[in-house]
């Protein structure tokens, strides 16, 4: 069945589209990669920043890869419409690109927080490569730079700005910081953490304007002193890329509303990461989660499909970590949910932290806190994220944890989580390691 | 078929000789808290079970890796490229087995590898808890943990 596959987007989701394409087909198909950008991976930006890695480590694939992989690649393109009675897509050059079916996978972007001047130079986001580069140029030794926004993106850089000889300033408009990752007490011991660290935190702080002032930058906030610093960056959050379908006829709410196979409304239109409002895996609710492991899941599931096969998605798991000056931090499934059971505690000698979300007798969201050095903080981290994705009925090891919420290895074995993990596969089949099929490095 | 661990945990003494011998092939520390096998107590501490990566078929570590530094190695594990991974630890929360594992020295996440095919774990075994066969993988310790879990759980301190 070889057919003609248009990818808009040369992300985590886009990628691994393509290379699932690869592996699945019997015959060989036409791929087109539309792109803004060369593939590279935004999660390894940090180690960039912090020049831990080469630039060459961020891509993810070459122009030779992409040759290899018989990809047609559009680069520098962004796609302006599609139209979905013709299956022509029309790029910002006014090139059209006829598909037999595509897959949406163009993204977010960071927005700044609408104070007056954010855009001004000297004021930088954090998300691109571009603006990556742009903030190794000015972060130098002893410079002040100061994060706006406390949330996930700002927190994966932190250690990088603190590796460049920079002191740091957070400030956060909300009560306290990484208010969509971890609940009050988790972020009490971060914020009491990074302080300990040298980092200052000023959460409830309403920035006014962004100011220069002598070469420098000058933060005006509701109320408060102001702040003066070398380096300010923006960490306000992100939107989808999605204005240039407002007309296309493929319906959007949150994200573009996919099914289990991640069709749109229209059938040979997928979607696929941070555009995609899917099946969440706890409570079957459709879901944007704008996360690494989603888009990569996402991206298979839709490789596979577009591949010919009838591969079903059976949902996405919110998770993140993070960690600062060697504190791991994370979070999954329903950490917030009202509704459930929660049971929680704190290691009165040290930072760590656990919290522990029921829904009946099974396990629906988790969160934990521990140093980067506790060899449990990693095992539990694993463990907890198998409970809540196998679902399994903890039976009376939840009264077990409900007692101990630390002790969370015997009833993880004792469940025979394992036994229930082990036959699970996204793709319905052993996966196969990069390299087998082209590589994605 | 590929050669995996496969664990007889009544057959445990928790003598730690495996997490002896794995954190010295892995790390080049004789240091049980860098060991990918690890004892679990039960039953108060008196049972014990050795708990490592199954190889699993989906590889959740692998196909997590933004940059493709995990693959599979001649032996048939799964194992981290040091040079590739960058030690971001999105793989420590796609693993839902809990055995995958970071070093806060050298800033890279690491994982049973099987030791390239011969594995030191069960080279060290002096009971034949741990063997390297040809076998599907499988949850070793699931039944037995659940028996030796209804009497007494073990407590947290």
């Amino acid at each position: 069945m070889p057919a003609r596959h248009l990818i808009v987007g040369g992300g985590t989701a886009g990628m691994n589209a393509m290379r699932t394409i690869r592996e699945e087909e019997g015959e060989r198909s036409e791929i087109t990669l539309v792109s803004a950008e060369k593939p590279y991976s935004r999660m390894v930006l940090p180690y960039y920043l912090d020049r831990s890695i080469a630039e060459s480590h961020v891509f993810t694939a070459t122009a030779a890869v992409l040759a290899q992989w018989g990809v047609k690649t559009l680069l520098g393109r962004r796609a302006t419409q599609l139209d979905v009675k013709s299956n022509v897509c029309t790029l910002d050059d006014g090139t059209k690109v006829e598909y037999d079916d595509c897959m949406i996978a163009t993204g977010s972007s960071a927005v700044r927080a609408p104070v007056p001047g954010a855009d001004g130079r000297g004021v930088h986001s954090f998300w691109t490569l571009d603006q990556c580069r742009a903030l190794i140029a000015q972060t130098t030794p002893g410079s002040h730079v100061v994060m706006v926004g406390a949330g996930f993106i700002s927190f994966t850089i932190l250690n990088s700005i603190l590796a460049l000889g920079a002191k740091l300033t957070i400030v956060e408009i909300a009560p306290r910081i990484l208010p969509r990752m971890i609940d009050a007490t988790g972020a009490q011991l971060t914020e009491r953490w990074l302080i300990d660290h040298g980092v200052a935190v000023r959460a409830g702080a309403k920035l006014t304007a962004i100011e220069d002032a002598d070469g420098r930058k000058r933060l005006t906030f509701a109320e408060g002193p102001e702040i003066l610093a070398d380096v300010v960056i923006m960490a306000t959050g992100i939107r989808t890329n999605l204005e240039w379908l407002k007309d296309s006829g493929i319906t959007i709410d949150r994200g573009i509303v996919v099914d289990e196979r991640l069709r749109s409304n229209v059938p040979n239109v997928y979607a696929a990461g941070d555009v995609a409002q899917g099946r969440e895996l706890i409570g079957g609710a459709r879901a944007v989660h704008a996360i690494e492991p989603t888009a990569q899941e996402h991206g298979r599931v839709v490789g596979a499909n577009m591949a010919g096969r009838e591969v079903r998605y059976a949902g996405s798991l919110l998770m993140n970590i993070v960690e600062v000056c060697h504190l791991d931090i994370a979070s999954f499934g329903a950490w917030d949910d009202p509704a459930a059971e929660a049971v929680s505690a704190v290691k009165p000698d040290r930072p760590a932290y656990r919290k522990l979300l029921f829904t009946g007798d099974r396990l629906t969201g988790a969160i934990i806190l521990g140093r980067s050095k506790d060899v449990w903080t990693t095992n539990d981290v694993g463990m907890l994220k198998g409970l809540v994705q196998s679902q399994v009925s903890l039976a009376r090891f939840k009264d077990h944890l409900r007692a101990n919420p630390f002790d969370i290895k015997p009833a993880f074995i004792a469940s025979k989580t394992t036994g229930a993990l082990l036959p699970t596969t996204v793709l319905g089949r052993p996966s196969k390691a990069p390299g087998t099929t082209p590589v994605a490095v | 078929m590929t050669k995996i661990l496969k664990i007889y945990p009544e057959k445990c003494t928790g003598c730690l000789r495996c997490e002896l011998a794995c954190s010295y092939m892995q790390t080049g520390e004789f240091q049980p808290a860098k060991s990918v096998i690890r004892i679990s107590p039960f039953e108060g501490h008196t049972s014990y079970a050795p708990y490592t990566c199954t190889q699993c078929d989906e590889g959740w570590c692998m196909t997590a890796c933004p940059v493709g530094a995990i693959t599979i190695n001649a032996a048939g594990a799964k194992d981290v490229v040091d040079d590739i991974c960058v030690g971001c630890k999105l793989c420590t929360i796609a693993c839902p087995y809990g055995t995958m594992f970071y070093d806060v020295d050298s800033r890279k996440a690491f994982k049973c590898n099987l030791c390239g095919g011969a594995p030191a774990c069960a080279e060290a075994c002096p009971t034949a808890a741990i063997t390297f066969e040809e076998v599907e993988t499988a949850d070793w310790l699931g039944d037995f943990a659940a028996e030796r879990t209804e009497r007494l759980l073990v407590e947290t301190h």
